[in-house]
Formats: structure tokens, sequence, C-alpha cells
């Protein structure tokens, strides 16, 4: 596994529901073929309403999620208000976009419900915004980066068991099938997963068990 | 003395004071003035807003009482735009430290970085003094609840209980005799709401006027609670005020 991106692996992957929206990472952080940890935190909390998770290099992840809080608070000191998750979502963008020639090594997605519908986004590590879909992935056992592979990928499961309007429930089984499948073919990928689903009154968090290799 | 020394801040009196700060501290003895009260159970931070005109819109939030961060809370008594700068700068460096450390900014470092930009202009480039006094209340896991004084010459100072602004004088002296170190929160919201009215010319003052914060911790984690102006009605006619009050 070449490549910067490949380098920690791990997997993302976020799907709409009705009034309800569901993001899923696994837990694995190695160095190449190495396994360091199983239970390294790529989801964060960065709002009740607003979920940020990413893929990508480790570091890179600690360090942007570290300068999300410091923006939020900073926003919500000085407007004196809560953000919104469009408005999250175009920070993301623009933060990255700050470090154009020498980006942060991320695949973030940003997960949000805003006055209860769902608002999911995803980017490359410049910043560019992809939000139209209804799920996107990020990561090694998603289909980016490695062209010289036709890895089975995550993608090729949503896109067989999404429906639109999926409730809480049913979007927590559909999320939670794709990333497993998705990160069992995946060396980079796996030791555990998680799912999380927001609703308008709480986040609630599912573990997942994968081929534990 | 004499005015030749008065004009530039970077510049002593023959007897060894800096008459820009004094000057400074001039400015923010005429407004509205500020306590600060430190308890066991936390602290009360309490302040009287200048013209309360029934034409200015009604702000969403305080107009004297600022958050910093989530455990630091300041009070403003002076030039109100001076303050504003202050601090936005105090915000952006408790979120550095935060980026840095992980961690909450101990009160008196975030203190130390305000000051050291206020004792700047005291020395160079020949602008003038910020005309700001603050009081800064917070709590650390080191220290515990704090409350710091601070003025345009960039010292500051740890109390139990201050006055700072308007008639600062009358409420100091009140302070130093009715402050206990074992007052609950409740007790020191008393003592602050008498300290406060004594700066002010009336004993009837308008709660439209008052704004006060109390500070407590509830697990790890600091609250802060904003008094409506009901509950100030109520506080004030509990010490003996406003008994023919007239609301705004």
């Amino acid at each position: 596994m070449s490549g910067i991106f490949e380098y920690n692996g791990g997997s993302i992957v976020g799907m709409k529901g009705k009034n309800c929206i569901a993001l899923a990472c696994d837990r694995r952080f190695g160095q190449q073929m190495q396994t360091i940890t199983m239970n390294f935190q790529k989801v964060f909390k960065m709002q009740d309403n607003i979920l940020l998770a990413l893929g990508g290099l480790a570091t890179d992840i600690q360090t942007f999620h570290a300068l999300m809080e410091y923006k939020l608070n900073l926003y919500n000191l000085k407007e004196n208000r809560k953000m919104k998750p469009s408005t999250f979502a175009n920070l993301v963008a623009s933060s990255l976009y700050e470090r154009r020639f020498s980006p942060f090594f991320v695949s973030p997605i940003v997960a949000g419900l805003e006055e209860g519908k769902p608002v999911l986004a995803t980017y490359d590590s410049i910043g560019c915004t992809s939000d139209l879909d209804n799920f996107q992935v990020g990561g090694t056992a998603s289909d980016q980066q490695n062209i010289n592979f036709i890895l089975p990928s995550i993608y090729g499961a949503c896109e067989s068991f999404f429906k639109p309007d999926l409730s809480p429930e049913e979007l927590e089984e559909v999320l939670a099938q794709a990333l497993v499948s998705g990160c069992d073919r995946d060396a980079a990928s796996g030791w555990g997963g998680l799912v999380y689903v927001m609703t308008e009154k709480n986040i609630t968090i599912k573990f997942l068990k994968t081929k534990q290799t | 003395m004499s005015r030749r020394y008065d004009q530039k801040t970077t510049t002593f009196t023959p007897d060894g004071r800096l008459k820009q700060v004094e000057y400074a501290l001039e400015a923010i003895n005429k407004t509205g003035s500020a306590i600060g009260v430190l308890t066991q159970e936390g602290m009360i931070l309490c302040t009287e807003k200048q013209e309360v005109s029934h034409l200015l819109e009604q702000q969403k939030h305080s107009e004297k009482i600022y958050e910093l961060d989530k455990h630091i809370f300041s009070v403003v008594s002076g030039l109100a735009a001076d303050a504003n700068q202050l601090i936005d700068y105090a915000r952006e460096a408790a979120q550095k430290y935060r980026l840095v450390y992980q961690e909450n900014i101990p009160l008196e470092q975030l203190i130390i970085r305000i000051c050291d930009i206020k004792q700047y202009y005291t020395q160079h480039g020949g602008q003038r003094p910020y005309g700001t006094a603050f009081l800064f209340a917070g709590y650390d896991k080191d220290n515990g609840f704090q409350l710091f004084s601070t003025d345009p010459s960039g010292n500051y100072a740890g109390w139990k209980a201050t006055a700072i602004g308007q008639n600062n004088l009358a409420a100091n002296s009140f302070l130093k005799q009715e402050y206990k170190e074992d007052l609950t929160l409740d007790q020191g919201l008393n003592v602050a709401i008498k300290a406060l009215v004594k700066t002010m010319d009336t004993s009837s003052p308008q709660p439209s006027k008052i704004e006060i914060v109390l500070i407590s911790k509830a697990d790890k984690n600091v609250k802060s609670k904003t008094l409506t102006e009901a509950e100030v009605l109520a506080l004030l006619k509990a010490n003996g005020f406003n008994n023919e009050a007239q609301q705004e």
C-alpha cells in the first residue's frame, strides 16, 4: 500500500435517511501492514447536530479536528450562536483550501441535521465539496486512490442496499452492512466499526464486529 | 504636576508617574462599575450598564459581561471599543492554547497575555494605552476558582472580592468589611449586589441597568447563569432596595 492516504488505513461512510443521518467508521489505526490500535477515533461530534468523520493520514485527522474545534469555538463566542451544519460544511471546505499547496491528507465527511433535513458533504483533500449524493465514502475501502486494484468497495455495498427515506433503525442496519462488507475485504481497514445515527432527538452509537484481521 | 510630561505615553514624570495611564484610569472611573466576588461554591460577577434608553435595541447577549472560553468570563469597565479588541484577542489566545495543548488555558496565563498587550502601549509606539479595566473570573483544575483584575498599566492582581469603575473606593471598603471566606454562592450574591448599589447614586436601581452572572461547577464543567431582569429585581428587593420599584 503506497501513498500517504493509505499509510494509516481506515474507512468512513455516510448516508442520508428520512429526517436522520448516519456515519460509520472503522477503528483501525495502523502503519502500513502493522496494526497499532483498534480504538482510534475517526468520528467527532462537533455539535449536537453536526458530526465530522475523517479518513486519511491519522496525524492530520487529529490536527484537522483540533483546528475545526478552534474555529467552531471562536464562531460560537463571537457570533453568540450555534453553527448551522451547512455553514460548518463550508468552513471545512475553506479550511482545507487554506492549505491548498500543503494540504491536510484527510478525506472528510460532514453529517448534520438542519431544521430536520439531513446534510451530507464530502471533500477531497483540498476542499472540493460534493454534497448532492445520498451517501458518501472516504478512506481506503472506498474506491479512491487505489488505482492499481479493483477493490470491492463500500460504494458498491451502499448502491445495493440504499433506499430513499430509510428510518433510523433501517439506516443503521444498511450502513453497518456496507461498512463491514467493505472493511472485511480491505486489509487496511477494520478491527471493529462504529455506526453513529443522528436524529432530531439524539445520536446513538453502535459498535460493529468486523473480521479481526 | 507639570503638563510637559503628560502628552507622550512613553515618558515618566519627574516623580515617577505615567500620566497617560493615570488619565486612562480617570476614564474608567467614569463608567459603570463592576464587582467580582469569589466563594467556595463559585463566583459572582455583576455590573451596572450606563445609559439604558427605551430607544436602544435589546441585545441578545450581554453588553459588559463576556465569555472568553467555556471556563472564563470577564466584565469590562471603561471604553467598550477598546475592550472589544482585547476580548477578541483573548478569545483567540484561549483557543490557540487549546489547539496546542488540548487543555483549558489557565486563567492567569490568559491574563498575562492580555496584560502584556496593555503594557506594550505604555512603553512603545506613542499610542495611547487601552482605556479598559477588566475583572476576570474563571476556573482551572490546578487553582480552582480565581478572580483577577487588570488595569491600563498592564498590572493585574488576584482577589477574593473587588470592585472597579465608578465609586470603586466605596464598594471596595464595603467588601473589605462584609466579605467572609466561607460565604455560600447565595450569600456572596447578596454581598455583591449590596456593593454594586453602593457605587450607584440611588438605592432603587433599575433592574434593567444591572447584569449579574453566576459561575459555578457541575461535575467537570464550568456552568454560568445570567440572572433575568425579574431575578435581579427579586434580589434587589430581598436586600432591601427597590421597595417601590419601577419596572422598565
